[in-house]
């Protein structure tokens, strides 16, 4: 069933959009992540121009973290002085990130940024969470796991240098005091992935927040959808304003699939032990980097490609 | 059935007015609009005419001028990654030449080009900086693309003819169409030489919601992301946050 995408000027198959949005959602049902570093790159694969990519991914995240942000707020499980600082400092990276997008799109170097950076993230994530599950499966398989002691956590040096940061503050719904600019860098560096790969940063966002900020998991959780939904928010509408390239159809498709995608996922993660769900995220997180590193690798079947200016 | 109505109706206008039956080549308007709408997967256009004397027939279609930039992967280390980037000016969008036989046996190669009948002669603006050379490479993967994914080509069979003296021909347009105005030219050739020439044209536009989408994502462009930005917030709260708060 084919559907004519104004932005991206093309034809594209709504089903396939649609399962595409339903396998990100169920993913991020199923194991709670937000799964935008995986519908670019699918989006990519299936011949949607980088920028139309990354620009309704924003979009689509936007929509989807609004229900779940909306729900912790009600639940109290937001730090909102933490999340507005955070938000400054992903508002300004993420402006530095769609100007940079723009520079990168003029000298065609968008696509080829892109892809590299998604090989090396997904490629350090993939291959790290699953080497954590596949220990953490075997750890369960054997008995009295479930009263071994965790492993001691190592002495982090960043936060001993955070605290040594000027402007150091209180963040009282945290329970933390530390320098405002850690929360600033922090959402800068988001802000500017969220502006070239389309993702929500959720998966540095949280450790970052647990293990470096000591942040209470509850709070994180809630502070960090929060940040996510007015920084993809912010960068839908600066991709829109600056490079024209947010398809509304796609991003609704999008939308649609991954909330029933969500709910399925949520209802059969209920049913899973966590650490098998973490490990089939693994799965799919290297996947995704082993495909797009082999797309490097296999010389093109023509060297040329062509694009077309929409007028 | 329908081709069989445009015949009737092509004789008809051409015997009820003097001055066309004596014109050698006469083509019936085939559409003046070809609208793009949400679920436009492509369509066929009829060019049906009729000709005073038997001949060899050529339709050309023509789409609008569009640019176009073409990229070179190259390796970098073990990794194949895109590299030089090339603009391609003012070369049709489309170009679609059908014919009763190969074109090639028809006219001779001076009228060929005379015509624009050659598919790789159509006149392609390659940015000036490059050397000769290396614009003949470019040009030449330009054509080869094009062919490829269906924009350009020849078909020597295309155009049916009835009793030497009327004529259809099916054009089938593809899912991905540039907007813009399209020229339909028809050539009559009877011994090599071109005895008759219409030149009709139609447009092809985006319409309904595609065309305000389209308008307002490039005219207004801050207002529509602002406002579409919002409605996903609110479709996603619609969809996730509401049913959940029912059910607990």
């Amino acid at each position: 069933m084919e559907f004519f995408l104004p932005i991206a000027h093309m034809d594209v198959n709504i089903v396939l959009i649609s399962l595409y949005g339903a396998l990100v959602g169920f993913l991020s049902g199923l194991v709670g992540v937000g799964g935008g570093f995986l519908i670019t790159p699918l989006l990519i694969f299936s011949g949607i121009p980088p920028i139309v990519a990354v620009s309704s991914g924003a979009a689509q995240m936007t929509g989807t973290a609004s229900g779940a942000s909306y729900l912790h707020w009600r639940h109290g499980n937001i730090d909102f002085k933490m999340g507005l600082t955070l938000l400054i400092g992903s508002w300004l990276g993420g402006g530095f990130g769609v100007y940079l997008a723009k520079l990168l799109l003029r000298a065609g170097q968008f696509g080829n940024v892109v892809v590299f950076l998604y090989v090396i993230l997904l490629g350090i994530i993939g291959v790290s969470m699953l080497i954590e599950s596949v220990r953490a499966v075997a750890r369960a398989g054997k008995p009295g796991a479930g009263t071994a002691a965790a492993p001691a956590k190592p002495k982090s040096l960043l936060r001993d240098w955070m605290q040594r940061l000027p402007w150091q503050t209180s963040y009282p719904a945290s329970g933390v005091r530390m320098s405002v600019v850690g929360p600033l860098l922090l959402g800068a560096a988001v802000g500017i992935l969220t502006s070239l790969m389309g993702v929500g940063g959720g998966f540095i966002m949280v450790p970052v927040m647990i293990y470096v900020l000591k942040m209470p998991t509850k709070i994180v959780v809630g502070t960090s959808l929060f940040q996510l939904l007015f920084t993809t928010a912010a960068v839908s509408i600066m991709q829109a304003g600056i490079n024209h390239s947010v398809d509304p159809f796609l991003a609704l498709i999008l939308i649609l699939g991954s909330v029933l995608g969500t709910k399925l996922g949520a209802r059969l993660g209920a049913r899973l032990p966590a650490e098998k769900l973490r490990l089939i995220l693994a799965l799919v997180v290297v996947a995704v980097a082993v495909k797009m590193v082999v797309t490097l690798l296999i010389p093109p079947g023509d060297i040329y490609a062509m694009t077309i200016e929409v007028r | 059935m329908r081709w069989l109505l445009c015949l009737l109706f092509v004789s008809g206008w051409m015997l009820q007015t003097p001055s066309l039956a004596e014109e050698p080549l006469v083509v019936a308007p085939a559409t003046s609009d070809v609208r793009i709408t949400t679920d436009f997967a492509g369509t066929t256009i009829q060019a049906v005419g009729a000709m005073s004397k038997s001949g060899e027939l050529i339709i050309k279609l023509v789409g609008p001028k569009q640019q176009a930039t073409l990229s070179r992967e190259t390796k970098v280390g073990p990794f194949w990654v895109e590299g030089e980037r090339v603009k391609m000016e003012e070369a049709p969008s489309l170009l679609f030449l059908y014919a009763t036989s190969p074109i090639a046996s028809i006219l001779s190669p001076e009228d060929q080009q005379k015509y624009g009948l050659i598919l790789e002669g159509v006149w392609v603006r390659v940015e000036p900086q490059l050397k000769a050379h290396a614009a003949s490479d470019w040009r030449k993967a330009f054509f080869r693309l094009k062919e490829k994914q269906g924009y350009y080509h020849e078909d020597d069979r295309a155009i049916r003819v009835f009793g030497n003296r009327l004529f259809i021909a099916d054009m089938r347009l593809p899912g991905d169409l540039q907007v813009g105005t399209y020229t339909v030219e028809t050539l009559l050739v009877k011994s090599g030489k071109v005895v008759g020439h219409t030149v009709g044209s139609f447009k092809v536009r985006l319409s309904g919601i595609e065309r305000w989408v389209w308008n307002e994502a490039h005219d207004r462009s801050w207002l529509f992301g602002s406002l579409f930005t919002l409605l996903c917030m609110l479709v996603g709260l619609a969809l996730n946050a509401f049913p959940l708060r029912r059910t607990h």
